[in-house]
C-alpha cells in the first residue's frame, strides 16, 4: 500500500471512487485484447453450443419441427417424475443444507472444539462427488453383513436381514442420494455462515438491546435483516445450483435396476442424448437450462434486495461474547461425530483386501493392505493421478491468466453495464455441461480434436472461466481506493497495475485457483463426456471401477482415499483465503 | 505422392493427438502405426496388446471404454477416426456401413466362424467386419459339492428350484439361484436362452425390422421365466435384494459366501471365480437346460473388428487378426474363446474354454446375443431399453404380480420400445 503522498496526487486521484473509475480504465484497444481470450472461449464453447442446443431442440435433421421434441420428451413415460424429482432436489436439499449449515455455524462459534467441528465438516466438501458416492454406497450396501446402515436399520426396525429396509432400493434411493449430497455440502454452508456471522458488527446487537429488544429482535434486526437474509439466499442458491451435480452421485451410487427411480434431468438428458445433442435430448436440455437460469435470476434478485451489505469499519477482532450454550455445543460435537462415520467406513473398507471387502463387512475381517497393494502395484491409478494432476494444474493456470486479464477491464464498469456482465457471467457459470455436450464436441472437432487430452482441458477452461472472472472482477472492484491509487502510481503500464492489483487481491486469486484445481480434480461429468482414450482422469477411473461395485469395493475404497488426499489438503490449507476471497466478491 | 504431400489435416490432427498422448501417458511415439480402438479394458486390454505385439508393424491400442459408439461418433465428427475398431455390437457394424464410414474387409483363408455369426456382418452383399472374440452365454455354474445332480431339462430345473427354495425358506439353507438382476444384461441373457430354445425362428426374426414383440413366442418365453423367477425362496434375500445384486456379486454368492447353489452366466464368469473362489474346489458348468429333449440353445456374444474408410494398414491388420495363430498369446494365457473354428482345440490352454470351443462347433445352431442386435436405445444400458424392461418384469414376478399381468406389461413395453427405436411392433 502506498501511503506516501505524491505531488499532484490529491487533484488527480483522490476522487477515484466507484462512479469515476473510468479514469483508470485501460485504453479501448488494450481492453478488447484483454477480453479476447475469455470472450473467444466463452463464445465458442458455451454461447455457441447453447445456441446450437436451442436450435437442435426445434429442428430434426435441419428441418423445423416446432415444439414437437418438447411434446415428445415431456410425454415420454417417467418424464413427469424426473422433472418432479429434479425440483424436489433443488428445493428440499438446499433448505436442509442451509438450515444445518446455520445451526452448525452458530453452535461451533467461539468454542474450543468449534474449530475441529468445522474442520471435520469441511473434509466432505473437498471430496470428489464420486468418492462421496462410493462412501455412501459402501454404507448403504443392501447386504447387512457389509452395509453398516442396513445392519443398523435392520436392528432398529427389528426385522430380519432379508426384510431390512433397503436404502438403495427403488423406494428410498432418492433419500439415500440426498443424504450423501447433504453430507458433502453442509461444510460449505457452515463456512459461508460463519464468515457472515463474523462480519456482523456486535454494536448492532447492542444497539437493538439498548432499545429494549429481546432475543428475537436481536436475531431479526441485528442479524437477519442486515446480513443473514442475503447469506441464506446465497447459500440456498449455491446449493440449489449445485444439485445439478447429482449426476455423479447417481452414476456411482445407483445399481442399474433403480437408476430410473433416481433419475433427474441431468441423468435423463445424458441417457437420451449421450455425446450428441439432438431431438428430445436437446429439448429436455433446454427445459433444464431455462429452469437453472431462471433460478439463478431469482437468486440474483434476492441478493440484490439485500445489497449492499453493511461496510465493516473495523474487523471485529476476537469477540468477547460468550460461547453458545452447552447443549448447542454438544449437538455440534455430536454432529461432527456423525459426519465422521462415512469417512471411517471408507478408510476401514480400503484397509481390506479385495476378497474380504467384497465378501464380508469391514468390521468382521482382519485389516490388510491388499487393495492398496493391488492399486499401487498396477500403473492404471498412477497414470490417472498423474494425468489429473497435469490437467488440473494446466487448466487452473490457464483459467487464472484468462480470468485475470478479463476481470481487470470489467472491474471498472459501473451501473447497468456491470450488472449485465455480472448476470451473463453467472448464467455462463450455471450452464450444465450435459446440455451442450454435442455442440461442444463439434466445436472441438473443428478447432483441434474431440476425445483428446487437450480438448478435455479446453472444455474445463471454458467452464471454469466465467466463475473465475466473476470472483476476480468483484474483488478488483471492491479494492479500497488507496490501493488502486498505489497500483496506478506504481505500475507504469496496465500489466504492472494488474500485477499489483492481483497482489492486493491475493485471497481472491488463491480462492479461484484452489476452487478451479479442486473442481477439475474432482470432476466426473466433463471427463465422461469429453475425455479421450489416451488418458483417464481419476474421477472417470473410479466411476469405471464402480460398474462392478461389490467385487471392486476394496480397490474402489482405496482408490477413493488416494484420490481425495490432494483436494482435502488443499481445501483445508486454503480455507481462510477461500472464505475471504469469496466473501470479498464472489457472491454478489 | 511425397510424404509431405500426404500431410493432410487428418494426419496433422492424428500427429497432434499422438503427441498429446505421448506427453500424457509417457509412452514413446514414432513411426506410422495402426491405431485400434477397442472395447476392452484391464486384463483383456493387456492380453490384446500382447497379441498385436507380434504383428510386424507397430499397432497402437486405445481403450474406448464401454460406450465405444459415442466415442467413435465423436471421433468421426472430429475427422480422427481410428484405423480399426473392435466393437461388441454387430448392429453397429451394419449401421456404420450404411453411413459409409467403413471399408469392406477380407478375412484370411484360415477364418471360419459358425453359421449364424458371419451373416450378421454383411451389408449390401459386402463383408464389413470379422469376429475376433466370442463369449459362450449358455452356462450354469455351480460347485459340485453343493449340487450333486445337475438338472437336464427346464422342468427339472424348475422342480429343483422349488425344492431348494422351500428348504432355504424353512431352515435357511442356500437359495437355489443367484442372479445379478441389477445388471440388465443378465436378465436379457436369461430371456434369450429361453427364447432360442422355445422358438429359434422367432428369435432371429426379433432382431429384424419386422419384429413382433407381442406375439406368442415372446409371451411364452416370459411365461416360462415367470414360472421360475416367481418361486418363493429362489434367490438369496428374495427378488428385491436380487435387483440390487450385480453380476459379480451373484458369482460371489455361489463360489464364496455359498448362499446360493447355481448361477447362470457366460464363460467370462471364470475370471470372477478365479478372484473369489474359496478352497480348492473348482466350480463346474452345465448347459442352460432345454424344455425339449435336445441340448438346449446356444447363445453367443462376441466382438467384431471393422476398418474405417480412410484407414491406413487397417485391412491388413484385420486380415492378420483372422489367422489361426494370431491370438496364440491370449489362448495360452487363458480367458479367450475364439469364434474361429479353424483353431485347433489343442491350442486352448484353458480346459473350460477348450470344452466350450468344442460345443460351439457342435451341430446346434448358434444364436447371437439378441439384445446386442437391437436398434438404438432398445439395445439397453443401465435404466434404458430392454435392460430396464426385463428388470421391471423381474420386479413384477418376484413381487407377487400375476404372471399374465406381468407378461402383458412387459410385452407392451417391449413393443413400444421397439417402435421408438425404429423397428418392430
Amino acid at each position: 500500500m502506498n501511503e506516501v503522498k505524491v505531488l499532484g496526487e490529491l487533484t488527480v486521484l483522490d476522487d477515484v471512487g466507484p462512479p469515476r473509475r473510468g479514469r483508470a480504465y485501460p485504453a479501448a484497444g488494450a481492453t478488447s485484447a484483454l477480453l479476447l481470450p475469455a470472450a473467444l472461449l466463452l463464445g465458442a464453447l458455451v454461447l455457441w453450443p447453447v445456441l446450437r442446443t436451442l436450435h437442435a431442440s426445434v429442428t430434426s435433421d435441419g428441418r423445423w419441427v416446432g415444439a414437437e421434441h418438447f411434446r415428445a420428451a415431456l410425454a415420454a413415460p417417467g418424464t413427469g417424475a424426473v422433472v418432479g424429482r429434479t425440483v424436489l432436489w433443488a428445493v428440499l436439499v438446499p433448505a436442509v443444507v442451509t438450515a444445518l449449515g446455520y445451526l452448525f455455524a452458530v453452535a461451533s462459534r467461539r468454542s474450543e472444539e468449534g474449530g475441529l467441528v468445522r474442520l471435520i465438516l469441511l473434509v466432505p466438501v473437498a471430496l470428489p462427488l464420486v468418492v462421496t458416492g462410493v462412501t455412501f454406497r459402501l454404507m448403504y450396501d443392501p447386504d447387512p453383513t457389509r452395509g453398516l446402515a442396513t445392519l443398523l436399520a435392520a436392528r432398529l426396525t427389528g426385522r430380519s436381514a432379508d426384510d431390512a429396509p433397503q436404502l438403495l432400493g427403488p423406494g428410498l434411493v432418492t433419500v439415500a442420494l440426498m443424504s450423501a449430497f447433504v453430507w458433502a455440502w453442509v461444510g460449505l454452508a457452515v463456512l459461508v455462515f460463519r464468515a457472515a456471522l463474523d462480519r456482523l458488527p456486535p454494536s448492532l446487537a447492542d444497539a437493538v438491546r439498548a432499545y429494549g429488544g429481546g432475543r428475537r429482535h436481536v436475531l431479526w434486526d441485528a442479524q437477519w435483516r442486515p446480513l443473514l437474509l442475503r447469506t441464506v439466499a446465497v447459500v440456498f442458491a449455491l446449493v440449489a445450483l449445485g444439485t445439478s451435480r447429482t449426476f455423479d452421485l447417481i452414476l456411482v451410487m445407483t445399481p442399474g435396476s433403480v437408476r430410473d427411480d433416481a433419475a433427474v434431468l441431468a441423468l435423463r438428458v445424458w441417457q437420451t442424448s449421450g455425446g450428441t445433442t439432438t431431438g428430445q435430448g436437446a429439448a429436455l436440455g433446454v427445459v433444464w437450462l431455462v429452469a437453472v437460469v431462471a433460478g439463478m435470476l431469482v437468486a440474483a434478485f434476492f441478493v440484490r434486495q439485500a445489497w449492499p451489505p453493511p461496510r465493516v469499519e473495523a474487523t471485529p477482532g476476537p469477540a468477547p461474547t460468550t460461547p453458545p450454550r452447552r447443549l448447542f455445543r454438544l449437538l455440534a460435537a455430536g454432529g461432527a461425530v456423525v459426519w465422521l462415520i462415512p469417512l471411517v467406513v471408507l478408510v476401514a473398507t480400503s484397509a481390506h483386501g479385495q476378497v474380504d471387502a467384497a465378501a464380508r463387512g469391514w468390521w468382521s475381517a482382519p485389516p490388510g493392505t491388499g487393495s492398496y497393494a493391488a492399486l499401487l502395484g498396477g500403473d492404471e491409478l498412477w497414470r490417472a493421478l498423474g494425468f489429473t494432476l497435469l490437467l488440473a494444474t494446466v487448466v487452473t493456470a490457464t483459467v487464472l491468466v484468462v480470468a485475470l486479464l478479463a476481470a481487470y477491464p470489467l472491474a471498472w464498469l459501473t451501473g447497468p453495464a456491470a450488472q449485465a456482465t455480472g448476470l451473463l457471467l453467472m448464467a455462463a457459470t450455471v450452464v450444465p455441461v450435459q446440455v451442450i455436450a454435442g455442440p461442444v464436441n463439434e466445436v472441438l472437432g473443428v478447432v483441434l480434436s474431440s476425445g483428446t487430452a487437450r480438448g478435455l482441458a479446453l472444455v474445463h477452461v471454458a467452464l471454469g472461466v466465467p466463475f473465475a472472472v466473476l470472483v476476480l472482477r468483484n474483488a478488483f472492484a471492491d479494492l479500497p481506493a488507496e490501493q488502486v491509487r498505489g497500483a496506478r502510481l506504481g505500475g507504469r503500464r496496465w500489466w504492472g497495475t494488474l500485477h499489483r492489483l492481483a497482489r492486493h487481491n491475493l485471497p481472491a486469486v488463491v480462492a479461484v485457483s484452489v476452487l478451479e484445481f479442486v473442481q477439475v480434480w474432482n470432476d466426473l461429468a466433463v471427463g465422461l463426456l469429453f475425455s479421450g482414450p489416451e488418458a483417464t482422469p481419476v474421477g472417470l477411473f473410479l466411476a469405471g471401477q464402480s460398474r462392478g461395485f461389490v467385487s471392486n469395493s476394496g480397490v474402489l475404497a482405496a482408490g477413493s482415499v488416494l484420490a481425495s488426499v490432494l483436494p482435502v489438503v488443499l481445501m483445508v490449507l486454503a480455507r481462510r483465503q477461500l472464505v475471504a476471497g469469496l466473501v470479498s466478491g464472489g457472491v454478489r | 505422392m511425397t510424404p509431405a504431400g500426404r500431410l493432410s489435416r487428418r494426419t496433422l490432427l492424428r500427429a497432434a493427438a499422438a503427441g498429446a498422448a505421448a506427453t500424457a501417458a509417457g509412452c514413446a511415439g514414432g513411426g506410422p502405426s495402426v491405431q485400434v480402438a477397442v472395447v476392452w479394458s484391464g486384463s483383456e486390454l493387456d492380453r490384446f496388446r500382447e497379441v498385436v505385439a507380434t504383428y510386424p508393424d507397430p499397432v497402437r491400442v486405445v481403450s474406448a471404454g464401454n460406450d465405444i459408439d459415442a466415442f467413435l461418433r465423436a471421433r468421426h465428427l472430429a475427422g480422427t477416426s481410428p484405423d480399426v475398431a473392435i466393437l461388441s455390437r454387430p448392429g453397429l457394424v451394419t449401421e456404420y456401413a450404411a453411413r459409409g464410414w467403413l471399408r469392406p474387409v477380407r478375412p484370411s483363408t484360415e477364418y471360419a466362424v459358425p453359421i449364424g455369426l458371419s451373416d450378421l456382418l454383411l451389408a449390401g452383399g459386402q463383408r464389413y467386419g470379422v469376429w475376433v472374440k466370442a463369449a459362450h452365454k449358455s452356462l450354469v455354474w455351480h460347485l459340485p459339492s453343493m449340487l450333486p445332480e445337475q438338472p437336464t431339462s427346464w422342468d427339472e430345473l424348475v422342480s429343483l428350484t422349488r425344492r431348494l427354495g422351500a428348504l432355504a425358506r424353512r431352515d435357511g439353507g442356500p437359495a437355489p439361484l443367484a442372479i445379478g438382476a441389477a445388471d440388465g444384461w443378465v436378465l436379457t441373457d436369461w430371456f434369450e436362452n429361453v427364447l432360442a430354445d422355445l422358438a429359434p425362428t422367432a428369435y432371429d426374426a426379433l432382431a429384424g425390422p419386422d419384429a413382433d414383440w407381442q406375439g406368442r413366442p415372446v409371451r411364452d418365453t416370459l411365461d416360462r421365466l415367470a414360472e421360475l423367477w416367481s418361486i418363493d425362496g429362489a434367490f438369496p434375500g428374495g427378488g428385491r435384494r436380487a435387483l440390487l445384486t450385480q453380476y459379480e456379486e451373484s458369482v460371489i454368492q455361489v463360489v464364496r459366501s455359498r448362499r446360493a447353489v447355481m448361477v447362470f452366466e457366460a464363460d467370462f464368469t471364470a475370471e470372477v471365480v478365479g478372484r473369489f473362489r474359496r478352497g480348492p474346489e473348482e466350480p463346474v458348468t452345465f448347459r442352460f437346460p432345454s424344455a425339449g429333449t435336445g441340448g438346449g440353445a446356444l447363445i453367443v456374444g462376441g466382438d467384431v473388428a471393422v476398418v474405417f474408410a480412410d484407414a491406413r494398414g487397417g485391412v491388413e491388420l484385420v486380415e492378420w487378426l483372422t489367422r489361426a495363430d494370431s491370438f496364440r498369446p491370449w489362448l495360452r494365457a487363458g480367458g479367450y474363446l475364439s469364434p474361429n473354428t479353424t483353431i485347433a482345440l489343442t491350442d486352448y490352454a484353458d480346459p473350460v474354454r477348450r470344452q466350450l470351443a468344442r460345443e460351439m462347433r457342435g451341430p446346434d445352431t448358434l444364436h447371437f446375443d439378441l439384445s446386442d442386435q437391437l436398434p438404438g436405445a432398445f439395445t439397453g444400458s443401465d435404466g434404458v431399453g430392454i435392460w430396464r424392461i426385463m428388470q421391471d418384469f423381474f420386479a413384477d414376478v418376484t413381487d407377487g404380480v400375476s404372471a399374465a399381468e406381468a407378461v402383458r406389461r412387459a410385452t407392451g413395453q417391449l413393443a413400444a420400445a421397439a417402435r421408438d427405436a425404429g423397428g418392430g411392433r
